[in-house]
């Protein structure tokens, strides 16, 4: 008698879902922590650096960016506290080195005063990235950080918002410039998340899922500025195929 | 609006038609890349009934493949992804195509209603499987007495009785279309004896007994590679309604004096225009459908954006004859033999 599985696949089982919590006590996993949390750390020191530059391109705005930056100092405060709850030390040359290909892109963004670039590095690229991490992260992490990353997540969604704002009301003059811009940062994007696979896999965040989830908040930010499905499959694939 | 949630019937044909549509690094793209791909908005499409009323809907590619049934956790997170993209983008009532509905269903995704930053409206989804339903019991109906089958003494199995269509087409077949004798056939024992009790008769039946005493058989239930059925054992004429998913009957018992139709399949009145299904495995893609996408549009028709197929068994007569007379209204046909026939014939 074959077994039939009624309207479904024999492939497709019934399964309970449930995620299991890794134990934040090993040093597996506090070694880990370390530079992850380094790069959360160091990401928002940047970020909270970045926008205030933003500000000097775009004066206008610099009031509501300097707001913005006001958010990721914070942010850096509610995760400097995480690692010492767990008792685990930052390694923030880690994460210093982690993030130069960006930061010196940016840098040379900014002193040619191109404001597009500028905006698609941090406010949408690492805003994107910092929304998927945190996502993937909050169902594995421990009830101290869950609470501080899941305030922080909001706020993020914000800045990701700015970015897609300004760049939206200005798309017709930067089209050409976010393209290239895309080109030439989301492979450190992509890089980057290779880099941090096995420490994340050792959090509970599979690499997989980072990349899927940092697609479609990047993904959407493109569709709000403007750009039709084909274009952003095309801009996007560069985080896809490495 | 209305939206369908879909995707390819293997990796193979995702990347053809990912080359087709203009997605290139999709189409280079091996499986790896594909679970750590978001699902796609890929077209917009409009549809006019004959009564003149216009829809717009959209289709979403939720970039799974059934490759990644093994892969829980990709699997949980396509099917997810797809039906945040479609409340994002505004869609009324949107359809769980192909594996979507099962997945759902049977991963248990109820328990998974907040997704990063939105929690899913289950009102804005349906299974589809009230339509279904309903055009496979009409298939029935409709057929069996062309290929000189009388249903009020025929015997009809119905495998996978016990299931969401399974059961509302039992339902439909012993009270409104009075066939003779229903059989029954399901993996487990209790849920089926429910049924029986439930529909006040019917037989339950191994499904090899099922297959030599049937004149027709309804497969609301994949069936498993390893199935083979004895050509030589079945009754002629016979027909058989292929209403799981995937479609792979044909293969497995088409021959002389036995029908194999596509179930579950409807026909529209007209082209729709639709690059997507262009690519599909029908035999007019132009015009043929799953009956489950057909109910969205059908939903977005009549102005009756709810979930209207949802859950386990709650598919009723009374739900069944509404989205019916609706499919019937707004230009939509059960899929016939000869259109099943033409398909036998290109494979």
């Amino acid at each position: 008698m074959p077994i039939l599985e009624p309207n479904s696949s024999a492939a497709v089982a019934s399964r309970v879902d449930g995620e299991e919590l890794p134990d934040f006590t090993t040093a597996q996993y506090k070694d880990a922590y370390s530079r992850i949390n380094a790069i959360v750390i160091e990401g928002e020191q940047e970020a909270h650096d970045n926008y205030i530059s933003i500000g000097t391109l775009i004066p206008d705005q610099a009031e509501e960016l300097a707001r913005l930056a006001r958010m990721e100092m914070k942010h850096l405060k509610g995760f400097t506290a995480c690692a010492a709850n767990l008792g685990v030390e930052a390694d923030m040359d880690f994460a210093r080195e982690f993030f130069t290909p960006l930061r010196e892109n940016f840098q040379q963004a900014l002193a040619e005063g191109k404001v597009v670039t500028c905006l698609l590095i941090q406010a949408l690229l690492i805003e994107a990235f910092a929304i998927s991490a945190y996502h993937i992260y909050i169902p594995v992490s421990d009830p101290f950080a869950r609470k501080i990353t899941e305030s922080v997540v909001q706020d993020e969604y914000t800045h990701l918002n700015y970015g897609q704002e300004w760049l939206k009301a200005h798309l017709h003059e930067c089209r050409e410039e976010l393209q290239e811009a895309n080109r030439a940062n989301l492979p450190h994007v992509r890089r980057m998340l290779d880099r941090v696979a096995a420490d994340a896999a050792a959090l509970g965040m599979a690499k997989e899922d980072l990349i899927e989830d940092f697609l479609i908040a990047y993904q959407e930010s493109l569709t709000q500025i403007g750009f039709s499905s084909k274009e952003i499959a095309r801009l996007a694939a560069a985080a896809l195929v490495g | 609006m209305f939206g369908l949630i879909g995707h390819s019937t293997n990796l193979e044909e995702a990347r053809n038609k990912a080359r087709l549509l203009g997605y290139e690094e999709y189409a280079r793209g091996d499986l790896d890349m594909w679970c750590s791909a978001p699902p796609q908005l890929v077209e917009r499409i409009t549809v006019t009934s004959p009564t003149g009323k216009q829809i717009e809907g959209a289709y979403i590619d939720s970039v799974f493949v059934p490759e990644m049934l093994g892969r829980f956790k990709t699997a949980r997170r396509k099917v997810l992804n797809a039906m945040e993209l479609a409340q994002k983008s505004g869609l009324d009532i949107t359809a769980l195509g192909g594996f979507t509905s099962i997945i759902f269903e049977n991963f248990n995704l109820l328990q998974q209603q907040h997704i990063r930053n939105t929690t899913l409206d289950w009102q804005l989804f349906s299974t589809g499987n009230t339509h279904t339903a309903w055009v496979i019991c009409r298939q029935v109906e409709t057929i069996a007495p062309s290929i000189g089958i009388d249903l009020a003494k025929a015997s009809v199995a119905v495998v996978g009785a016990t299931g969401d269509i399974g059961s509302a087409v039992c339902s439909w077949l012993s009270q409104r279309t009075g066939v003779a004798e229903l059989l029954l056939v399901a993996r487990q024992q209790a849920p089926l004896e429910a049924l029986q009790l439930q529909l006040g008769g019917g037989r339950i039946l191994p499904l090899e007994e099922a297959l030599t005493q049937a004149d027709v058989v309804v497969w609301v239930a994949s069936l498993p590679q390893t199935l083979s059925i004895d050509r030589e054992s079945l009754h002629r004429p016979c027909l058989m309604v292929d209403g799981g998913y995937p479609k792979n009957l044909d293969s497995k018992v088409a021959s002389d004096g036995i029908h194999v139709i596509k179930g579950g399949i409807v026909e529209f009145g007209s082209d729709i225009g639709w690059q997507m299904m262009a690519v599909a495995e029908m035999t007019n893609p132009q015009r043929q459908m799953f009956a489950c996408f057909a109910e969205a549009m059908l939903l977005d028709f009549e102005d009756h954006h709810t979930n209207f197929s949802w859950g386990r068994n709650n598919i009723s007569l009374e739900r069944m004859e509404w989205i019916g007379a609706a499919s019937v209204r707004h230009g939509f046909q059960p899929l016939g033999l000869e259109e099943s026939q033409a398909r036998l014939v290109n494979v």
